[in-house]
């Protein structure tokens, strides 16, 4: 036993000798970089191509029909309840993120009650809301009323929100956390009464993680599929539903990468803006 | 000015402050020195209003202000981090206090320059702390806590952190500036330099209780405990049975005979003594003077004005000895410790 311990030790080091300043960290990187361009990259920009009736009188046609109400409605729709999910979203997230890292010592506790729904797959959380909030679910039988929000805007914000709320409080608390207890004790001496300590100094040290979690909730939920799919109705399309729809259900390639780009167009477009107002790289170096 | 009046403070069973009680009078600079762990910062903190303490009263100018939040007291402190916020310029730091006390915008720009001015950081004013080394840090902590006149002004460990040059550096400012503006000063530190240097009364705390409050040359020569003689200053310490001898006290040590100055000790009972390294004196030949205890040198450390050479004496005991600078003996040499008996500590 301890033999072929020894002499697989021996390989793996002899190895790792005829391997020494042959193997960088620059190669290591190109492993990661290599999947991403291959898997995500790429495929992105494939799909421009495919957004083009090549050999046609009309190479844009897709474009021209993405430009019908229909699908304007489904864009602004998708930026709309991106927002509207983002302020509930961090609303929701900075109230439990100022708990976990000020109000309690149960910490771990908290944080497992935030991270377990994420090991629930969408589908079901969604269907859970579906059914919580449904005229014969459990909420309408202990209240005695019907909410009747489901397939509405209310309904798809409730599941989006709640879906994404981990991804929210977890840089929010991490930013809360860091904040040295010190600069909140030196505010009060200054003569800052709570309100104006959290308004003055916990929430401004904790931007980065706000803006951070800003952005992935925005763009997690600007490109929904299910929330909306499973909670809305056929007024609550959003975008995802109808790249989804054209591409899985009329096979329409063209069209349905012609609103991806588009869509993805706008997105990087919007982030872009928010850029100019925040400066995305200097907030979040601050991490 | 301020007076703490049997504070105590429980975290859950833990004790860390137990009937503490000592004031302090208009422009006095006291110290509170102890240990980690002695209780010192939770009573700053708990005279600042972050804490809030199970029991006894805080009294600032005569009023109790024990339940008083920390915005309505009045208090300037500056903390062992310097807590300054790093978001804010320097003058937006020291506006900031100003402006939670209700100074006009006028008023506030002149009184940041006055500030900056004071700790000689006129052109500061626009960096952001971060950009700062730390002595200027804790300048502008310090500025940043006196801008606004408060009644007292609270010293968290400011100096900890800081190397030796800039924490010698840093102690004269400190007393500089406490003479310039006057402010009562309470300063927390477990440095007994910091305490012995700039204090008028030192009160020196062990395990959440006071141990003596006194000023700096009584808390030197004359500790009123054990604890003090040793945790202020260095000391070699004899310990032994008491007996009499021709009106003055023995206290023999395995054999030595130690001769102490004033005490009043019952005949029979286990006493302390203390002798502090620079009432020691050294030679290489008997002089048959009193308390003359042969020793071999273990080790001899030269700290460039002065030695500390520890010496090892027949019993066991170590005991430590200042000498001139760059002294002519060696490690293993036999040599004669001598003291006269009045300097002896005896407890």
């Amino acid at each position: 036993m301890s033999t072929s311990r020894g002499s697989i030790d021996g390989v793996l080091s002899s190895v790792g000798e005829s391997l020494r300043g042959r193997i960088t960290n620059g190669h290591l990187a190109m492993f990661g970089l290599g999947f991403v361009g291959l898997f995500f990259v790429l495929p992105v920009l494939f799909l421009f191509p495919e957004s083009i009736a090549f050999g046609t009188g009309d190479p844009f046609q897709a474009y021209r029909r993405a430009m019908t109400d229909t699908y304007i409605s489904s864009f602004v729709r998708s930026f709309l309840y991106g927002g509207i999910t983002t302020a509930v979203t961090l609303a929701l997230a900075y109230l439990v993120g100022y708990f976990l890292a000020f109000g309690t010592d149960r910490v771990r506790l908290g944080m497992t009650l935030i991270i377990v729904p994420l090991w629930i797959a969408y589908i079901v959380r969604y269907f859970g809301i579906l059914l919580f909030l449904s005229p014969a679910g459990p909420f309408a039988d202990l209240t005695g009323v019907n909410p009747a929000i489901l397939f509405s805007t209310p309904a798809v914000i409730i599941g989006l929100s709640n879906v994404y709320l981990p991804f929210a409080v977890l840089p929010i608390y991490n930013s809360l956390n860091a904040i040295d207890q010190d600069l909140v004790n030196a505010s009060r001496v200054l003569g800052a009464s709570r309100w104006r300590a959290l308004v003055s100094v916990v929430v401004p040290l904790s931007l980065p993680g706000l803006v951070a979690a800003g952005l992935i909730v925005f763009i997690l939920a600007a490109g929904s599929f299910l929330g909306p799919a499973v909670l809305g109705g056929p007024r609550q399309t959003m975008i995802a539903n109808e790249i989804a729809s054209a591409f899985l259900e009329n096979f329409n390639i063209q069209f349905a990468s012609a609103l991806a780009v588009i869509y993805s167009i706008l997105l990087v477009g919007a982030l872009l803006v928010f850029n100019t107002v925040f400066d995305i790289k200097e907030v979040l170096g601050n991490i | 000015m301020l007076e703490v009046r049997d504070f105590t403070k429980y975290y859950g069973d833990l004790c860390a402050v137990e009937d503490l009680s000592f004031q302090i009078d208009e422009g006095e600079f006291v110290t509170l020195l102890g240990p980690s762990g002695c209780g010192k910062s939770t009573t700053l903190h708990a005279i600042a209003g972050l804490v809030e303490p199970t029991e006894g009263q805080i009294l600032l100018r005569g009023e109790d202000v024990t339940t008083l939040p920390p915005e309505k007291r009045n208090i300037g402190m500056a903390f062992q981090s310097t807590a300054l916020f790093p978001h804010m310029t320097v003058r937006e730091n020291i506006a900031f206090g100003l402006k939670m006390h209700g100074y006009g915008s006028s008023d506030i720009e002149d009184r940041v320059d006055e500030s900056l001015e004071l700790v000689d950081m006129p052109d500061h004013g626009a960096h952001k702390p971060g950009e700062l080394s730390g002595g200027q840090q804790q300048r502008v902590s310090l500025a940043r806590s006196l801008a606004y006149e408060p009644d007292i002004l609270l010293l968290d460990e400011p100096l900890t952190g800081l190397d030796r040059v800039l924490r010698e550096e840093m102690r004269g400012w400190l007393d500089r500036i406490q003479n310039e503006v006057g402010v009562t000063t309470l300063y927390v530190t477990h440095d007994q330099e910091d305490a012995l240097s700039m204090s008028d009364t030192v009160v020196v705390l062990n395990d959440g209780h006071s141990e003596q409050i006194d000023s700096p040359k009584t808390i030197y020569e004359s500790p009123a405990s054990p604890f003090v003689a040793e945790f202020v200053g260095k000391s070699t310490r004899f310990t032994g049975p008491v007996s009499t001898d021709d009106g003055r006290t023995v206290v023999t040590n395995d054999g030595e005979a130690i001769v102490a100055g004033r005490t009043d000790f019952e005949p029979g009972t286990e006493a302390s003594l203390y002798v502090r390294p620079e009432d020691i004196e050294i030679s290489t030949t008997a002089t048959g003077a009193t308390n003359e205890l042969l020793g071999r040198v273990l080790n001899i450390a030269n700290l460039g004005n002065r030695a500390e050479i520890t010496v090892e004496l027949e019993d066991g005991v170590e005991a430590l000895a200042h000498t001139h600078r760059f002294p002519d003996i060696s490690i293993g040499d036999d040599i004669y410790l001598s003291f006269d008996p009045d300097s002896v500590i005896a407890l």
